[in-house]
């Protein structure tokens, strides 16, 4: 009940703070046999300005006037207007995919992301295997698995109606123990992660130039002396940091003065990193023939679907994949007449010797 | 029986007597040797037809290796198919979402914002603030004064087992209605 309560007003904050004009987007990729893509982005928006609705700069992936575009209007369950467009390309294969997000120009361009695709003959049947890939944004962050229980990974990475379902479900106070008990974990994976990156960043400026004292090694010895540094100033944390008092607890009052510059570039690329400027989106995945593997979830329609967050590609690179096989009838039927032929041989060999 | 069998002789001297009278007799020949021929022919033929496609049988070692390749053929049909059935089954048994997955903003991504700005102070970048600093630490002051205040009615609650009891009611009535965040 507290959860809830708290995340409404974190969510009316939010509202404030980041501009919303975004749409909700899910992004399918109609996989075919040939290695071509059709995309097909839908994109609902409840922005009455039509000018603010849809804006290139605002969508979550790359798109452009070459896509066949279609708009249209719905009425929400809570009967306001809502408008739908839906954008569809053909891509020749995956390379023209990933040549469309190198020229990227949505609100998504910071971060870095491919596309592949695999076709691998095993003789009875051709296997396919897709991926979307996000690289990561940390250098010197540290996995989530490292702080999560296998339960806890698959319900981080699940997409929100899922949680949803199941925060309001038969087991509600389980599912909620566990989205608190993740909470929590998560907290102090950022914490960790936003010091690591830190020591990362701020031995590679004084590379060369610091002392012993100051090498990446004993920096992160010294790690968990930080968060706690950190964590018992939070609350003036900014004023303590322009004053260089936090800096001197960590480093010594001499490199303090010394690497002041460095410290403050350091901790900024960290900001820059670990606050994205990313606008969550959901993709799904339709393979060629037969479904045999995937680390995604399937949705109502039975198709694959990935939540998109910046959390998932903090600190290790976000790879959406599914693989299918589709069968090569010409190969069963090469296969049933070989077998035919060698066992009707085998069979006159033992007549004509009997 | 005797009278009989002698009738029966007699009709045999008879026959073996009155021969027909055959006008073409090397057409006859002809004909009784061609077919003799075409039944050795086709025989010959079939013969040859199955040593040169079995002709491998009497040949050891392509024998084995065509013996080999089939089972080989064998061995990778089954491992493959098992192993994707496999597959399929743990697919199978995989959660299906109920709903459609909407590209809302998750409540981690606003959690993680939120404490590092209370944490740190820390400026968030330029382009996605709105409001100025001050604002937006008049607002993180209301929600903690909201906190307290929440608290403060959680105790409240916590104390009284009959409001807790109809609040809780009127929360699962209303549980349609909540804001899925």
């Amino acid at each position: 009940m507290e959860r809830k309560s708290i995340k409404l007003v974190l969510a009316l904050i939010l509202m404030l703070i980041v501009s919303c004009n975004e749409p909700e987007t899910v992004v399918t990729d109609y996989v075919h046999t040939d290695g071509s893509v059709t995309r097909k982005i839908e994109m609902k928006s409840n922005e009455a300005d039509v000018n603010k609705r849809f804006k290139i700069s605002e969508i979550q992936v790359p798109l452009d006037s070459t896509w066949t575009i279609k708009d249209s209007v719905d009425i929400d369950k809570k009967r306001d207007s809502i408008w739908i467009r839906t954008a569809v390309k053909q891509f020749k294969n995956v390379d023209e995919l990933n040549q469309a997000y190198k020229k990227d120009s949505s609100a998504n361009k910071n971060v870095s992301r491919q596309a592949g695709f695999n076709k691998r003959f095993k003789w009875f049947n051709t296997e396919f295997h897709f991926s979307e890939r996000i690289d990561k944004q940390l250098s010197y962050g540290y996995p989530v698995k490292d702080f999560l229980n296998s339960e806890e990974l698959l319900y981080f990475y699940s997409p929100e109606s899922l949680k949803h379902d199941k925060e309001t479900g038969p087991d509600s106070l389980k599912f909620r123990a566990l989205a608190d008990s993740i909470k929590h974990k998560t907290d102090l994976w950022s914490t960790k992660n936003i010091v690591s990156e830190w020591i990362g960043k701020f031995s590679d400026l004084t590379a060369g130039r610091a002392g012993k004292d100051m090498t990446r090694e004993s920096l992160k010895a010294r790690q968990d002396e930080f968060i706690q540094v950190v964590e018992s100033n939070n609350a003036k944390f900014d004023s303590l940091w322009q004053n260089g008092i936090i800096l001197k607890e960590l480093i010594g009052e001499e490199n303090a003065v010394k690497f002041k510059t460095e410290a403050d570039s350091a901790l900024g690329s960290v900001t820059k990193y670990f606050l994205v400027d990313f606008k969550d989106y959901s993709v799904r995945i339709v393979m060629p023939g037969k479904l045999i593997g995937t680390n995604g979830f399937i949705d109502s329609s039975h198709v694959l679907l990935w939540p998109v967050k910046s959390d998932f590609f903090m600190t290790e690179p976000y790879e959406m994949w599914a693989e299918s096989k589709t069968p090569n009838t010409w190969a069963w039927i090469v296969s049933g007449i070989f077998l035919a032929f060698v066992l009707t041989g085998v069979i006159v060999r033992i007549i004509k010797k009997g | 029986m005797k009278p009989e069998n002698e009738k029966y002789k007699k009709v045999l001297d008879l026959l073996r007597k009155s021969k027909p009278d055959l006008d073409s007799t090397d057409g006859i020949e002809r004909e009784v040797i061609k077919r003799i021929s075409r039944v050795n022919h086709s025989r010959l033929f079939l013969s040859d037809l199955v040593d040169f496609l079995f002709g491998w049988v009497y040949i050891q070692w392509v024998r084995r290796s065509l013996i080999a390749a089939s089972i080989a053929l064998v061995l990778v049909f089954v491992y493959q198919q098992s192993i994707i059935l496999k597959r399929i089954d743990y697919l199978s048994r995989q959660a299906i979402i109920t709903e459609k997955e909407s590209g809302s903003a998750p409540a981690y991504g606003i959690e993680k914002m939120l404490m590092l700005y209370r944490n740190s102070g820390w400026r968030l970048p330029s382009k996605n603030t709105t409001i100025s600093e001050r604002q937006m630490k008049e607002l993180i002051e209301s929600v903690n004064e909201l906190q307290l205040k929440y608290k403060d009615l959680e105790n409240l609650i916590e104390e009284d087992p009959e409001l807790k009891e109809m609040i809780e009611k009127k929360l699962i009535e209303n549980n349609h209605s909540k804001i899925n965040l």
